[in-house]
């Protein structure tokens, strides 16, 4: 048997890069649709709800639209904590909380009307980024692993929500586990008259501006690609790495808890009990597809969106568990970080 | 009073369990450099595993044996991902979780609430009346001394083989173990399968023993804690029990509190395990001594550079 043998690539280009995930993606689209097809759905209907409705057709864009707005946000979350090596995986409680925060602004009519949705907005993102501070805090002082400090916080900022929902915040008028809803129009999202799409989009675009401008073109970003690259070799060549840690985490939190008001603000109208869930999974996600940049957080963000809107439809018509949405995207991440393997390295004999 | 700490007592084997066993099985993982980070996603899919099979079979170790195979197929594409093809750990764990979810919320729904035969606590007669700790010593469920057993063993295998020297010497040094003629990757993807496999076990238990059936998200996080609990137990089997038994108490308490009729708030109080969690992270860090840390090669790929170029 010829014996073959492994060698790391000096340098890695853009080509190689960019094969390996797309190769990645469609070795995952293409398990997928064996899944889909397994579980009785013709192939038909498959490639009319995956491209015909969600790609094609005016109401599926703008579906699309809504559901990118709150994932745009929480891939550029999960984006550019990971550019400082911070693990996220809180993005899901710090959305709870943003959406907790923008509920208790509308909920007590702090503030004048005419601000009201900024004030909203600012809540939100302060409860994201306080929310990211506690596991922050604790790995800078004492070294606790991040992973699973804002892990265990999701699970807190669940049962948070559900004791508000159910307890002190439940709407008076109903018997349904959710806040009142929030008055129109000083405390909702106005629509932009394209299907539900709403002002949140326009926030997201604006974030990702944003954070392009910041990673890619100011001394922020440089300090951060630097401590991405080597926390040792930045601090030895002057890097404020401590600041710019806390900035990257921060702004991480604020993105998050933004998501959040996106969510509760522009489509639910109110704080829910299940508004917040599965956005953790699929912010990391997006960021890892998206290559941690604010426009590849854009393209993948829709991707998924357009996955989201389409698995919602299979649901629907099919009746087929949300469930297979996260199956979906957890298929593809195994095959993008596997396909990764044929770009990082070189096979040849040994 | 009396009866209320003795069920408290009583209580917290069943909660330990699953924990300890997560937790010697990410001890295996770890020992050989490998983060697993997928621990929850895998005690999903076995206690899913458990429950359909033991409502075919009509036998709650036909469902073990499920879990156990069930939870060994995804370790594989862990392994697989991680080990063969260096994958990011922390990424490939967490689609882990992910792919759990995924996988037990579409094959799960029909199994939701059914009645199975489970394995009840053990009625060791008179033992079981000792004051107190009667029933917490000798009234519990068989996984539970199974898992005390696996401690014991998972410790023996560590400390006292030639088998577990070499594994941890993968995850201290491949370098030194691959020259010492040690295949690092195949020792690698042997403690995944196998730690795996006890994290499966461990949600066979929170499915056939705690609860007797099937809830979507009824591991409720308890992988996570289990990742913790490695580390507050600095990977060591014994002190992984030592932890498993505290979280399991917070864990008991929560019925007790809620039975005593006091009007505390559900789900405040739901949160005490996490919280207890972060607070014992915390308490670790700040009584980090020298010579107790993570092996030296946790969650970085082997990788021999034989370039020729």
């Amino acid at each position: 048997m010829m014996a073959l043998a492994l060698s790391s690539r000096r340098h890695v280009t853009r080509l190689q890069s960019t094969g390996a995930l797309l190769g990645g993606v469609l070795f995952g689209l293409a398990i997928s649709l064996a899944l889909l097809l397994a579980q009785g759905i013709a192939i038909t209907a498959v490639f009319a709800e995956f491209v015909g409705f969600v790609f094609l057709s005016d109401a599926g864009l703008a579906s699309v639209a809504v559901e990118a707005t709150p994932l745009v946000l929480a891939g550029l979350a999960g984006a550019v904590a990971l550019k400082v090596r911070f693990w996220n995986i809180g993005i899901e409680g710090q959305l709870w909380l943003g959406a907790i925060g923008a509920t208790g602004v509308a909920l007590y009519d702090a503030g004048p009307e005419g601000m009201r949705l900024a004030l909203m907005a600012a809540a939100a993102m302060a409860a994201g980024a306080a929310w990211i501070a506690i596991p922050a805090l604790l790995r800078i002082r004492l070294g606790v692993n991040e992973i699973i400090a804002t892990l265990l916080l999701n699970y807190v900022a669940f049962l948070l929500v559900q004791h508000l929902v159910f307890g002190a915040w439940k709407d008076p008028q109903q018997n349904f586990p959710y806040t009142a809803g929030f008055d129109a129009p000083v405390e909702q999202l106005a629509r932009l008259g394209w299907g539900k799409t709403h002002a949140g989009l326009l926030i997201a675009l604006a974030a990702v501006a944003l954070v392009w401008l910041l990673t890619e073109r100011s001394r922020l970003g440089a300090y951060m690609r630097a401590v991405g690259a080597s926390p040792e070799v930045a601090r030895a060549t002057g890097v404020p790495v401590l600041l710019t840690v806390v900035a990257a985490v921060a702004l991480s939190g604020a993105l998050a808890g933004l998501a959040g008001f996106s969510v509760a603000a522009g489509e639910e109208h109110r704080l829910t009990q299940h508004l917040g869930l599965g956005y953790g999974f699929s912010g990391i996600l997006i960021a890892f597809l998206g290559r941690f940049r604010a426009l590849g957080v854009l393209v993948a963000g829709v991707l998924v969106a357009g996955l989201y809107v389409a698995g919602k439809s299979l649901q629907q018509f099919y009746q087929l568990p949300a469930a297979l949405i996260e199956l979906i995207q957890a298929i593809i991440l195994f095959s993008v970080v596997g396909a990764d393997f044929f770009a990082r390295y070189r096979i040849h004999r040994g | 009073m009396d009866g209320m700490i003795a069920n408290w007592l009583a209580g917290t084997p069943t909660m330990a369990a699953p924990l300890l066993l997560a937790a010697l099985g990410l001890i295996i993982n770890e020992r050989a450099g490998v983060l697993n980070l997928g621990a929850e996603g895998l005690m999903m899919v076995g206690a899913l595993a458990g429950v359909m099979a033991t409502f075919h079979a009509g036998d709650p170790w036909a469902g073990v044996a499920a879990a156990l195979a069930a939870s060994a197929l995804v370790s594989l594409v862990f392994g697989l991902l991680a080990v063969v093809l260096r994958a990011n750990q922390v990424i490939t764990g967490l689609t882990v979780v992910a792919f759990g979810a995924g996988l037990t919320g579409l094959f799960g729904p029909p199994y939701s609430q059914a009645a199975i035969p489970s394995f009840r606590p053990l009625d060791l007669g008179l033992l079981a009346e000792i004051p107190y700790v009667g029933r917490a010593l000798f009234g519990q469920d068989v996984l539970f001394y199974l898992g005390l057993l696996v401690t014991a063993a998972v410790w023996w295998t560590l400390h006292r083989t030639r088998l577990g020297l070499c594994l941890r010497a993968v995850g201290e040094s491949p370098q030194a173990a691959d020259a010492a003629g040690v295949d690092v990757q195949a020792m690698r993807i042997g403690a995944v399968t196998v730690g795996g496999m006890l994290c499966g076990l461990a949600g066979a238990d929170v499915s056939l023993a705690a609860s007797q059936t099937w809830v979507e998200g009824m591991t409720g996080g308890r992988g996570w804690i289990a990742v913790a609990l490695v580390i507050f137990a600095r990977w060591s089997p014994w002190r992984a029990l030592l932890g498993a038994l505290l979280f399991g108490s917070i864990e008991a308490l929560i019925p007790r509190i809620q039975a005593t009729g006091t009007n505390a708030p559900t789900f405040l109080l739901k949160m005490l395990p996490y919280l207890a969690t972060l607070a014992v992270l915390v308490v670790t860090a700040l009584a980090r001594r020298p010579g107790q840390t993570a092996p030296q090669a946790l969650a970085l790929p082997y990788l021999r550079e034989d370039r020729r170029d």
